[in-house]
C-alpha cells in the first residue's frame, strides 16, 4: 500500500499495510502480514522491506505472521540528517525496541547484509524469544573484510570522504545502479524493482546511510565496530539456535565459499548453505525459492524443538 | 586528467550568497583525506579563523568551510559552498561538472594508494555523465 508517487507497478507489489512504532526517537516503518510464529525479515543497504516482497505471501500462506521492519534511514522510515545519528549499535537498539514492542516469541529472523549485525545482536541477547535464525550474505565477526570491500575501486571510492555525499547522494549510485548490479537477472530487476529502491530515496539528503552503513565496516582494529563483531563472532559460536544459511550462488561482495563457510563452521548444526540463483541481493533473483527453503525449515523438527505449524 | 583545481584568496562576498553544494559529515574517515585538508588549507595554522576557497574549472569560485567536533581531530566535517550572485539560481549542471573536479583534486591530492584513475573508472562504473566528459 504505497503513495501515487510510486509507479503503479511497485504499487502492486506492495499491497501490505504500513504500520509505524516510535524507537529511540525515530518513526520506523514495518509491515505485519499475517498470524501464527513470526518470521522477521530483515534488510541492509541501501534496500527497505520492499526486497522482501515475493517472501511475505507465500509465509503468510503458511501459517506465518511476518514482520518487515525497515531500517531507520531507508524505506518508509525517518531518514536522520546527520552521519552521527547513525552507528551500529543504534540500529541494532532500533530492532531491539520494535520487537520489545511487538512482544515477538518464538521469532525467526532472517538476516541479509547489515540485517545480520542488526539481527543477531538481537538473536544473540534474546535467545529466548528467538526460534530460528536464517543466514544470507552477510557477516558477524571482525576480520577478514571480504576482498571486495578492501578494494578502493570501486568500493572505499565509492564512500570516501565527499565522495560518498557526491557519488550516493547526489546521484543515488548505490540504490540505482549498485543494486542493479548486484542481482543475476538485470533486465527485469530493471524493469520490476529498481524504482523502488530509488523512489523512497528521492533526494540527496535522504540517502545519507547509504555512505554511512559501508564505513562501519570493519578494515582495520581501529575499525569503530571491531569490538562488536567480535562479541557477534564469539557468541554467535556458542549459539545452539537452529540455523539455515542460504547464499546467492553468484555473490560477488560476500564470496559464499568464504562467508557461508565461515557461517557453516561457527554454526555446524546449521542446515546448508544452499545455493540459489543470486548475486548479494539473492532475494530479487530467488525469493520465493528461499521462501519455500524456510518454510521446509521451519516444519522440520529440530532437536528439543517440535515443528510447527 | 590532471586537476585544474586551485586554491584562491577569499573573494568579495558583497552582492554574492553562500550556497550549499556539498557536505560531508566525516572527513577522517581515512585519515588521509583530513591530512590533505590540513595541508592544503594550513588548517593546523588557521583553525576555525577563515574559509578556504579554491577556484573550479568554469572559474567559478567554491568555499570550503570545516567543522570542529569535541573529542575529535579537526576538521572533522566539511560544508562545500558556491560562491554565487545573490539572487541567481545556481547552474546544477556546471556545479555538478565542478564537484567532479574538485573531487579529482581532492583524490589527486591525497595520493597514495588513492587514484584520479580509480575516481574515473568509479564514476564510469556508475555512469556519470561528468565522469564520461574526462
Amino acid at each position: 500500500m504505497l503513495s501515487p508517487a510510486f509507479p503503479a507497478h511497485i504499487r502492486d507489489q506492495w499491497p501490505f499495510a504500513p504500520r509505524f512504532a516510535r524507537v529511540n526517537g525515530w518513526r520506523m516503518h514495518y509491515v505485519d502480514e499475517g498470524s501464527g510464529d513470526p518470521i522477521v525479515l530483515l534488510h541492509g543497504n541501501p534496500a527497505w522491506g520492499f526486497l522482501y516482497r515475493d517472501f511475505i505471501p507465500p509465509l503468510v500462506r503458511a501459517g506465518y505472521r511476518v514482520v518487515v521492519p525497515d531500517m531507520i534511514g531507508f524505506g518508509l522510515s525517518e531518514k536522520p540528517a546527520r552521519e552521527q545519528a547513525h552507528t551500529l549499535d543504534g540500529h541494532s537498539a532500533n530492532l531491539i525496541a520494535l520487537l520489545r514492542q511487538l512482544n515477538l516469541n518464538g521469532v525467526t529472523l532472517v538476516c541479509h547484509d547489515w540485517g545480520g549485525p542488526t539481527g543477531l545482536s538481537y538473536a544473540l541477547t534474546h535467545q529466548d524469544r528467538v526460534r530460528a535464525l536464517v543466514i544470507m550474505s552477510t557477516w558477524a565477526w571482525p576480520s577478514p573484510p571480504s576482498e571486495f570491500h578492501t578494494r578502493i575501486f570501486p568500493w572505499r571510492m565509492m564512500h570516501a570522504p565527499l565522495v560518498g555525499p557526491y557519488l550516493l547522494g547526489k546521484h543515488n549510485a548505490l540504490a540505482g545502479r549498485g543494486m542493479y548490479l548486484s542481482v543475476v537477472d538485470r533486465d527485469r530487476f530493471r524493469q520490476r524493482a529498481q524504482a523502488a529502491y530509488e523512489a523512497v530515496l528521492p533526494d540527496p539528503a535522504t540517502r545519507l546511510l547509504t555512505w554511512t552503513w559501508p564505513r562501519w565496516i570493519p578494515l582495520d582494529a581501529h575499525a569503530r565496530a571491531w569490538q562488536r563483531f567480535e562479541w557477534l563472532e564469539q557468541e554467535l559460536s556458542r549459539c545452539t539456535l537452529p540455523a539455515l544459511i542460504v547464499w546467492g550462488r553468484e555473490d560477488d561482495v560476500f564470496d559464499p565459499t568464504v562467508f557461508a563457510a565461515r557461517f557453516k563452521r561457527l554454526l555446524p548444526h546449521a542446515q546448508g548453505p544452499h545455493l540459489v540463483t543470486g548475486r548479494h541481493f539473492l532475494q530479487e533473483d530467488s525469493g520465493p525459492e528461499i521462501a519455500a527453503r524456510i518454510i521446509e525449515f521451519l516444519r522440520a523438527p529440530h532437536p528439543g524443538r517440535a515443528p510447527t505449524p | 586528467m590532471s586537476a585544474p583545481v586551485c586554491v584562491v584568496e577569499p573573494p568579495e562576498l558583497v552582492g554574492k550568497r553562500i550556497a550549499a553544494v556539498l557536505m560531508e559529515d566525516r572527513i577522517g574517515h581515512y585519515p588521509e583525506f583530513r591530512a590533505f585538508f590540513e595541508r592544503t588549507f594550513e588548517l593546523a595554522h588557521i583553525k576555525l579563523s577563515r574559509p578556504g576557497y579554491v577556484a573550479a574549472p568554469s572559474g567559478a569560485i567554491y568555499q570550503f568551510v570545516f567543522i570542529g567536533r569535541s573529542g575529535l581531530p579537526f576538521p572533522d566535517g566539511v560544508e562545500i559552498n558556491a560562491v554565487v550572485d545573490a539572487l541567481e539560481p545556481l547552474d546544477d549542471a556546471r556545479v555538478d561538472t565542478d564537484l567532479w573536479a574538485i573531487l579529482h583534486w581532492m583524490i589527486s591530492g591525497v595520493g597514495g594508494s588513492w587514484s584520479a584513475q580509480d575516481l574515473d573508472a568509479t564514476g564510469r562504473l556508475y555512469r556519470l555523465a561528468a565522469a564520461k566528459e574526462n
